[in-house]
């Protein structure tokens, strides 16, 4: 018996033929794999896991808008609402009031509102925040560490590398899923079942 | 031929600058490396003690093997700890004597001839052996006992959740809520920003309960009412700082105040009128992140801590005169 195959002769037609339809297949997989991957890497974004924060400035400094869109948000519901506020007052403040040089905040970014005696209530005006972390600082030494930093997503551009997680000393940065984009203290987030801490 | 060899160093020269640059960057932006902060919340001024004012030295550490300590009492030459679900009796050797496993974790403890224990939202009294004498009703939901105290007749039990002490009988009898606002008595009432905040009788038997909020310790009759009270609020070494100090407190001989603080952790002496004395032991002696220890003190004027973070008991004598 011979096993030999019969060779047929190719003609060139057919030969560019296939040619085509590979290179065209390779192509749509191709342009199939990536669009895949960019859907599935937009549903993830950054954000800061505030209990590895260590404060250290350069979400101010580092992120590629200015001002960063990194901001302070406050848990309200672990705040003492005191008077004596570690991350609204300077350590040193002359005054437990609202003038400028008792200011910690580097930008007055920090709303302190009378509530009843002895009890202030603290609201962070993001337009002025630039996510310095220094009330987050003073908040989490002396206080309940109800201030602390959030990426805010209605501002942050979800860079493939974010500039400050390259640089954060802390490793407290991390993709988190779209679907929950936020890492609120407290259960504010829970309680109120909306990811958006505004 | 001129031109080529210009173009060329011009070349060199770029790609130079660009390896500068990036090497630059590598090296000065890199994750980990301490680089100065602009914005830095910064209290180390705050935290250097004058040696002249450190009056303790320390004497003795304990090491504990537990996970959680929570809190600490002196009685009769016997140190009894609370951690994790467990309190242990111990001597001043570290040898421990006993060790009683609870339900749960509690979060005060005072000591007479019975361990009252507070847990979390209500009192459990039990004997030296571990046996359990008394289980009171609890407080409820918002209730988170932080402190206890005891005389020969009453049990006082610190609430911070409702920001108010109850004087109670041993039997669990509730006697009055003391220090809840009263313009008209004067009481300004508690005000207790995080679960810190501590109560202790004096020599004569009156309570002091520490209004951390407003950087006070107020002292109460017998019947309830505001007797006298003294604030200290400064961010220097004589007073307290913060949101929430003194974060515990225990009273020794003469009256004198030994005061525990958080943020700039360190441990204090006042005397009966709230002078500040000077330091048990200085920001220094802490971890650089650390907890407010809890204190108590022995027979012989020796403050005990209970430091939270090396989990450890630490013993301080007083210096001896000359003895810097």
């Amino acid at each position: 018996m011979n096993a030999k195959k019969e060779h047929k002769p190719v003609d060139r037609r057919k030969f560019i033929q296939n040619g085509m339809r590979l290179t065209l297949g390779a192509s749509l997989v191709g342009v199939t794999g990536l669009a895949s991957l960019k859907l599935s890497a937009n549903d993830y974004v950054w954000q800061l896991d505030p209990f590895k924060c260590v404060y250290c400035g350069r979400c101010a400094d580092y992120c590629v808008l200015t001002p960063s869109a990194v901001k302070c948000v406050h848990a309200y519901d672990l705040c003492g609402y005191c008077d004596l506020c570690g991350g609204y007052l300077k350590p040193d403040a002359n005054a437990l009031s609202t003038a400028a040089e008792n200011q910690l905040c580097p930008t007055a970014a920090i709303k302190r509102k009378f509530v009843e005696d002895p009890y202030f209530e603290y609201e962070i005006e993001e337009d002025l925040c630039i996510g310095c972390a220094k009330c987050v600082e003073g908040c989490s030494s002396f206080g309940n560490g109800s201030l602390h930093l959030q990426v805010r997503h209605d501002l942050c551009v979800n860079c493939n590398e974010c500039s400050i997680a390259r640089v954060c000393p802390a490793d407290a940065f991390e993709r988190v899923p779209v679907s929950s984009p936020y890492k609120i203290k407290g259960d504010f987030q829970a309680e109120n079942n909306n990811p958006d801490p505004a | 031929m001129k031109f080529r060899k210009l173009v060329n160093i011009v070349l060199v020269v770029l790609a130079l600058g660009i390896a500068i640059i990036i090497a630059r960057d590598f090296v000065m932006n890199r994750a980990g490396k301490v680089i100065e902060n602009p914005y830095a919340f910064d209290v180390s001024e705050y935290a250097k003690v004058s040696a002249d004012e450190i009056l303790y030295e320390e004497e003795k550490v304990l090491q504990l093997r537990v996970a959680e300590p929570k809190g600490i009492a002196f009685h009769q030459g016997t140190l009894f700890v609370i951690a994790d679900s467990s309190l242990l009796q111990m001597n001043l050797q570290g040898q421990l004597l006993k060790e009683t496993k609870l339900e749960a974790s509690p979060t005060a403890i005072a000591v007479d001839d019975l361990v009252w224990l507070g847990m979390k939202n209500q009192v459990v009294c039990l004997n030296f052996d571990g046996q359990e004498v008394e289980r009171w009703e609890n407080y409820g939901d918002r209730s988170v006992i932080t402190s206890l105290a005891v005389s020969p007749d009453f049990v006082f039990v610190a609430d911070a959740g409702n920001r108010l002490v109850y004087q109670c009988k041993k039997n669990g009898e509730l006697v009055r809520q003391i220090g809840e606002k009263d313009e008209q008595k004067a009481v300004p009432g508690f005000v207790v920003p995080s679960p810190y905040f501590d109560i202790a009788l004096s020599e004569e038997g009156y309570l002091w309960a520490v209004n951390p909020g407003r950087h006070s310790l107020e002292n109460f009759n017998a019947e309830g009412a505001l007797r006298t009270s003294w604030t200290s609020s400064s961010v220097k070494t004589e007073g307290f700082s913060g949101c929430c100090n003194p974060a515990h407190m225990t009273i020794m001989r003469e009256n004198a105040f030994v005061t525990s603080e958080k943020g700039i952790v360190r441990v204090k002496i006042y005397d009966q009128h709230g002078k500040y004395q000077g330091v048990v032991a200085a920001p220094n002696q802490f971890e650089e992140v650390a907890h407010a220890p809890d204190v108590c003190v022995d027979e012989n004027g020796r403050v005990i801590l209970l430091d939270f973070d090396r989990k450890q008991v630490r013993i301080f004598k007083p210096k001896e005169r000359g003895n810097s």
